[in-house]
């Protein structure tokens, strides 16, 4: 369609082209399938499951369970999750399921363990409640250290950046405005025909980041197409597959599926900021993504996709297979999804604290100052941290009253042996929390608090911290 | 040209064995990479193909574990061709096919003497060999 678009114009790609297919393959977190799994005898009112150690929900009546994607297993955590289980289920392999009950007059029994199969279950449906994305941000980290988070491994100082989705070949991509798309559109899901069941949560159409709630009975899934994934540090999810096959109604329609990734532009954004609004660093087409490479402050660096574009180009294929053979159908929508609503930040009573408002003044040093002066120091101010600087207040490192001591022990005198020069730090609108776990996680007991260009703004200590939560 | 994973104990760090190995048998040995200090580590070095099999007997005869197989396996059962190891990979090992498929040049993999692929891979397919 976009070549013939671009060869023979519009009227011409109108006229010869009935459907167009898209496809996309990538982690969708917010996705999980609802199980029944019939009556025991006698009867289980559950209130409490695990099936291979992954803890299950019971939302509803007595022996409904839903087996969240991103639900980790507790006895190998962020290896294996709720996707993984339901990819084992979906391949046909038995899984360990154990359930406590308080227990009622008609539902008596309190414990129950057993071992099922997906033949074994009454229902087993893909209830996905935010799927498909129409686009994803880049992502790249500011920070000094690798981070982990959704958006995969991402490196210190802006050495890689991640993105998502298929571009051009993104189902809503295509439909922007949810013309032919809607509630009861009838889709590939996972290998088999799923639904459209209405816009997922958080869809935001206004800004281009609409996105679908899902169906589809996972006893006719394809494994190849719905799949376990484990993102280190940041836990399990599940890769899913879409199509969506976009009927060509009229000319409109042809115009918007004739998008090409050239057009497609996303934000590069820091996740280094651990913010609800993070810092956007440039934009990026998907043209530019899938060439391997992207620009960040002028520097070149590599690019990974997240999802697959091999397989979201497979599923447009097979999708249209499917249509050429008259396995599917095209429904139209039993309803249009919205396409004014945007997504609203979460309504706080208790505002967080951040860094800046713990901050204090840090006591400083410079490199050639002797170690006898800074000791002086950290009595005279009755601190454990001194901040090394240069003559502009820019960080060089730190000293602490243990190196000092240690230092005086060896009989050191210069301040450059002993000075730290790979410093953890903090920034003023870092949230406390972060910055608490930052001490953590590297069990340090300060962080010197400095904006992007390094220079020293204060410093926060783990007893301003415990003042805060003793307060 | 193949390559070698050597693997010293803290025993043979505290001895210039490469050098010796170099100068006693007169054959170029390109480190590529090193991740080593005093308690031990590993040599990623490349060798003449023609001069294998005595660089690996005055290694080993110096103590040094020498491997010479596979520094990376990729299950390609596994893997779903997502490309999330893609931009990490420090020697551009890793490539996206024409058909969007992920390509793994073992020729250039430096092995566990890097391994930042391996964590980041959401499938769980790409194994340093040990």
């Amino acid at each position: 369609m976009k070549k013939l678009v671009e060869s023979s114009g519009l009227e011409v790609a109108y006229k010869e082209i009935d459907v167009v297919t898209t496809g996309t393959f990538g982690a969708m977190c917010s996705s999980g399938a609802i199980i029944n799994l019939g009556h025991s005898d006698p009867p289980i009112k559950i209130s409490k499951a695990w099936i291979n150690n992954v803890e299950v929900c019971h939302p509803g009546g007595a022996v409904d369970l839903y087996i969240g994607a991103t639900q980790m297993s507790q006895t190998k955590p962020f290896e294996y999750g709720g996707g993984h289980l339901i990819e084992d289920l979906i391949r046909g392999k038995e899984v360990e399921l154990t359930a406590t009950a308080y227990g009622t007059d008609c539902y008596p029994r309190t414990k129950l363990e057993t071992t099922i199969t997906k033949h074994d279950l009454n229902q087993f449906y893909l209830v996905n409640f935010r799927n498909c994305y129409q686009r994803y941000n880049c992502a790249t980290n500011s920070r000094n250290e690798t981070i982990y988070t959704y958006m995969g491994k991402l490196l210190p100082n802006f050495k890689n950046a991640t993105y998502s989705g298929a571009g051009a070949l993104n189902p809503l991509t295509n439909d922007p405005d949810y013309e032919t798309i809607g509630i009861g559109t009838r889709i590939f899901l996972g290998g088999t025909q799923g639904y459209v069941i209405g816009e997922g949560t958080q869809h935001d159409p206004k800004n281009r980041f609409g996105n679908l709630m899902v169906r589809g009975n996972c006893k006719k899934m394809n494994p190849d197409f719905i799949q376990g994934a484990a993102l280190t540090k940041y836990g399990t999810t599940l890769y899913i597959g879409i199509g969506i096959p976009i009927p060509i109604l009229n000319q409109g329609i042809t115009k918007k599926v004739a998008i090409t990734d050239e057009q497609i532009l996303t934000d590069i954004v820091d996740y280094g900021t651990p913010r609800r609004t993070r810092p956007k660093l440039g934009k990026v087409s998907y043209k530019r993504l899938k060439s391997g490479t992207v620009t960040i402050n002028n520097k070149t660096v590599r690019v990974s996709p997240l999802s697959s574009l091999k397989k979201a180009k497979t599923i447009a294929q097979t999708l249209k297979t499917w249509i050429e053979n008259a396995t599917f159908y095209l429904t139209a929508p039993a309803e249009r999804l919205p396409t004014d609503t945007t997504c609203k930040p979460m309504k706080q009573t208790k505002e967080i604290t951040f860094v800046e408002n713990l901050t204090h003044p840090a006591v400083t040093c410079t490199e050639n100052e002797k170690i006898k002066t800074v000791a002086q120091r950290i009595i005279t101010h009755s601190v454990n941290h001194i901040v090394v600087v240069d003559n502009q207040e820019k960080l060089r490192g730190i000293v602490t009253s243990w190196d000092i001591t240690k230092a005086v022990a060896e009989g050191k005198e210069k301040l450059t042996d002993i000075t730290i020069k790979k410093v953890v730090t903090t920034a003023p609108d870092e949230p406390i929390e972060a910055a608490s776990r930052k001490m953590a996680q590297h069990n340090i007991s300060a962080l010197p608090v400095i904006n992007r260009d390094k220079k020293v703004l204060g410093i926060i200590t783990s007893e301003d911290i415990l003042k805060l939560v003793g307060r | 040209m193949v390559r070698l994973l050597l693997r010293f104990s803290e025993k043979e760090v505290s001895q210039p064995v490469t050098a010796e190995v170099i100068l006693e048998q007169g054959v170029p040995v390109n480190i590529l990479s090193a991740h080593i200090n005093q308690l031990g580590g590993e040599i990623l070095a490349e060798i003449p193909s023609k001069h294998l099999d005595k660089i690996v007997k005055a290694f080993r005869d110096r103590g040094v574990t020498v491997q010479v197989r596979k520094l990376i396996e990729v299950d390609e059962e596994e893997c779903f061709d997502c490309g999330a190891c893609l931009s990490l990979c420090p020697v551009n090992a890793i490539t996206l096919e024409e058909d969007f498929s992920v390509a793994f040049d073992e020729g250039k993999c430096i092995g566990t003497t890097c391994g930042l692929c391996a964590d980041a891979c959401p499938a769980r397919a790409i194994k340093l060999t040990r």
